[in-house]
């Protein structure tokens, strides 16, 4: 009976981790004023393994990206690619499954890639139906620099699913 | 890669090219450019001039390297950024205008802001031909001042087609040639304005952009040509 009841958390757990990815990401991009511009990010991003769907807006300054189930993406990945097309990949929108942790008295979510801190910003009301495990929530990422990235964001959360 | 149709008109005659450019981006700031010229009509006398910073408007093959070396993508659709270009080139015909034609070097600078409704370019370059068999066509300096706008009727969001049109200013003051048995050669240089309006239109990895420079002033030393208009379409694809 142990074995089952090990078996079953084991399988359970695993699944869980391995659908913790990004879902869904807004990214804005600066600097990205003419149809060749949005034709090469388009592309480029097309090229990465895990996207779904691509739409890249001129007037509003955004990628537009779902992610396939299972994918392998990291935002850094998708901030690069923007950044390689000659543009500044600033706050990103995203949706997110992952397994929401306590570090050293604060929070953040986990994907196998990277870490998203939750933000002060972040409401109390919204903080509080997070529990530990997984879970999958929407908010914005905040902008950093260019040059430095790395796999830590600081993320506001704006919905608990 | 892209390719232009080109036309200078003088008072007596005018020439027609097709030229052939290649563009290759080694980093997203580094990018080197070669261009080829089909001419089709050669110009007996032909004035001292570029097509634009980034082509010759005569028979010369230039290879070039640009190099953004200032970028600040600071809002939606917004960026200032500068490039510098350095080239070099050889002629494709052993005499132009009764004077042997040398190699050349050409180096610009050009520093724009861009936005979804307005754009403001402004930039300079020389281009020094080097002396062959004791000939040796003038020099050029020049500076451009381009101001773009896209109305709202244009504002299509992508993919679909985005037009722009512009007003174009070019500013030269090219030297004389030097050749054999040419006495009291004063260094002296025209100068000439030219303006006119262009337009470019752009969809998805496609472009085309035509336009037309009309001289305003012609200050010409005596052995300089005067011209009437210069012309061009251009055609490019994003690889």
């Amino acid at each position: 009976m142990k074995k089952i009841v090990l078996l079953i958390v084991v399988v359970v757990f695993g699944s869980f981790s391995s659908n913790a990815q990004i879902q869904k990401i807004d990214q804005e991009v600066f600097g990205m004023d003419c149809a060749p511009c949005a034709y090469g990010l388009e592309r480029g991003l097309e090229k990465l393994d895990g996207l779904e769907k691509v739409q890249v807006s001129l007037n509003d300054g955004k990628a537009y990206l779902d992610l396939a189930n299972n994918n392998n993406l990291s935002l850094r990945q998708i901030q690069e690619e923007v950044k390689k097309n000659g543009f500044s990949a600033k706050n990103a929108e995203i949706v997110i499954k992952g397994n929401f942790v306590e570090q050293d008295g604060t929070y953040a979510i986990q994907t196998g890639k990277e870490t998203f801190k939750i933000a002060e910003a972040t409401s109390t009301n919204l903080r509080s139906r997070l529990k530990p495990g997984i879970v999958k929530v929407k908010g914005i990422v905040q902008d950093e620099e260019d040059g430095n990235l790395t796999n830590k964001w600081k993320l506001n959360i704006t919905q608990v699913y | 890669m892209s390719a232009a149709g080109m036309s200078i008109a003088t008072e007596d005659d005018a020439s027609y090219m097709l030229r052939y450019t290649f563009f290759y981006g080694i980093t997203e700031d580094l990018q080197v450019t070669l261009t080829t010229p089909t001419v089709i009509e050669r110009l007996e006398n032909a004035p001292r001039t570029r097509g634009n910073s980034m082509m010759p408007s005569n028979g010369d093959i230039e290879a070039a390297l640009w190099y953004r070396f200032f970028s600040n993508a600071f809002g939606v659709g917004k960026r200032f950024e500068s490039t510098a270009i350095l080239g070099v080139s050889a002629p494709t015909e052993d005499v132009r205008g009764q004077v042997n034609v040398g190699n050349s070097i050409h180096g610009a600078i050009s520093t724009g802001y861009a936005s979804r409704t307005w754009y403001a370019w402004l930039g300079g370059g020389y281009q020094y031909y080097f002396e062959k068999d004791n000939q040796q066509l003038g020099d050029l300096p020049y500076a451009s001042m381009v101001i773009g706008y896209r109305p709202d009727v244009f504002m299509g969001d992508y993919p679909k087609p985005d037009w722009r049109v512009f007003i174009e200013s070019l500013v030269e003051f090219p030297g004389d040639n030097k050749y054999t048995g040419q006495q009291n050669f004063t260094d002296e240089r025209s100068k000439k304005v030219l303006v006119g309006p262009s337009f470019l239109g752009l969809y998805g990895a496609w472009g085309i952009s035509f336009g037309a420079l009309f001289p305003v002033v012609q200050d010409l030393t005596p052995k300089a040509i005067k011209e009437n208009y210069r012309v061009s379409i251009n055609l490019s694809y994003w690889l």
